[in-house]
């Protein structure tokens, strides 16, 4: 049986989410048309509206309605310190900590040399305007620990070098009630090697 | 060791590249102490509680477990064996570098053993913060040979031993020949030849000459497609 165009292009459609392949994409599309007439209008309405208001905050590149977004707005946030983070999620769990309370600039990716994903994919451009204000005085690199996220850490820290301003890395070991004998042998290594002094 | 031709365990690897497959499987290529280049796919590694998600990063000799008896295999089971290598700055750069070179020359499912060994203490080189343009050069000589491209360097097209302080052209495929017998190829002294042919890369002129040797012949083999992290490593100079 040949499908109809509306249906065709629907499939087509929800094809683009990662993950979805031909089938899957007509079995959501034969679910939303069949059981679901309302929650499709909902879903083609808020995308519809998403793609129309949703812009990058000209301050930390996260997903903002406004030029610029709330949490860069704030008063409440020490606005000499700068956490450089690969995803929009990586600001979600940084928050829940509450243990931060400076400002972040979202690459929105990873250096990924291999897949030829370069240092123009990921908004360096905009983290080095940032800079130019002035403001910072403190850099934290919270890359992800794969050899990707080390790539756009050790990329960062080159490229800030000659600026003057202090820059780290976000700290790694053992989780939160970590126990030797259960953790991987890599980080178990990496904790010894980065190991901390306790007295001088 | 092989319980059977389609099952191997207990093998040392080394990852050269992983990209996402379906929701949360990866496919990972592996660089293989006995088999060559093999792909696996790893099943459920990108789940966030897997065991084996924070194991699969490049640069570090793993044991594998793997089975399938098509190009694509199955991983199994992955272990830490050895002392953990820290490739950083500029080293994790070179290393990104050899292993798209591998990605793009070396066949699947061919042993290359003597150049896994080789690849083993390219990569200790590169984590004790050795020289890089010359554990590069080293490296990319060595991949050429295993390959099994002939790059000879001690003497020319006709088997005449090379002489040190004369000026050669040297061409893919065929070797040094007198500068007046062809416009291909490149430029080349002597003496970095025979010093290439002894793996002495002390001196400068050598160093900067046997670059632009490596860069042609790659580019010879590699074709008209640009590596990747070739182009990280300019940017990241300029």
């Amino acid at each position: 049986m040949k499908n109809t165009e509306a249906l065709e292009q629907l499939v087509d459609a929800l094809r683009c989410l990662p993950g979805i392949g031909p089938k899957s994409a007509l079995r959501m599309a034969y679910h939303l048309l069949q059981h679901n007439r309302k929650g499709a209008a909902a879903l083609s309405s808020a995308i519809a509206n998403a793609i129309e208001v949703l812009g990058h905050c000209s301050l930390c590149n996260n997903f903002s309605e406004e030029p610029i977004c709330s949490l860069c707005a704030s008063n409440d946030r020490d606005a000499s310190l700068l956490c450089v983070i690969e995803m929009p999620t990586d600001l979600i769990m940084l928050e829940q900590t509450r243990s931060y309370d400076g400002m972040y600039f979202i690459l929105m990716g990873k250096l990924s040399p291999l897949d030829g994903i370069g240092p123009k994919d990921i908004h360096l451009d905009r983290l080095l305007k940032r800079l130019d204000t002035g403001l910072i005085k403190e850099v934290i690199l919270a890359n992800n620990f794969t050899v990707g996220g080390d790539a756009t850490a050790h990329y960062v820290s080159e490229l800030l070098k000659s600026r003057g301003i202090k820059l780290s890395r976000i700290a790694r070991g053992l989780p939160m009630g970590g126990e030797i004998e259960y953790v991987d042998s890599g980080t178990l290594a990496q904790a010894m090697i980065e190991r901390k002094t306790i007295n001088h | 060791m092989a319980i059977s031709q389609y099952r191997q365990e207990n093998q040392r690897v080394y990852i050269l590249h992983t990209y996402p497959f379906k929701e949360t499987s990866l496919i990972a290529e592996l660089f293989t102490e006995q088999f060559g280049r093999v792909a696996v796919v790893a099943k459920g590694a990108r789940r966030p509680r897997s065991s084996i998600r924070g194991m699969l990063q490049s640069f570090q000799v793993l044991l594998a477990n793997w089975s399938g008896k098509n190009e694509l295999k199955s991983l199994n089971g992955l272990e830490w064996c050895e002392k953990l290598t820290v490739l950083e700055g500029n080293a994790l750069m070179c290393g990104f570098y050899l292993n798209e070179l591998m990605i793009r020359l070396l066949p699947r499912d061919e042993p290359y053993t003597e150049l896994f060994h080789f690849y083993h203490e390219t990569i200790l080189a590169l984590s004790v913060g050795e020289e890089l343009t010359i554990v590069l050069r080293r490296f990319e000589l060595k991949l050429l040979q295993a390959l099994g491209y002939a790059v000879t360097l001690d003497q020319d097209e006709d088997s005449n031993p090379i002489i040190p302080d004369k000026i050669y052209r040297y061409e893919a495929e065929y070797g040094a020949c007198d500068l007046t017998r062809t416009d291909h190829g490149i430029k080349i002294l002597g003496k970095t030849l025979l010093d290439m042919s002894k793996d002495f890369y002390q001196d400068k002129e050598t160093q900067q000459q046997s670059k632009q040797l490596m860069r042609y012949l790659l580019g010879f083999y590699l074709g008209d497609k640009p590596l990747h992290s070739k182009q990280l490593f300019v940017d990241l100079q300029g």
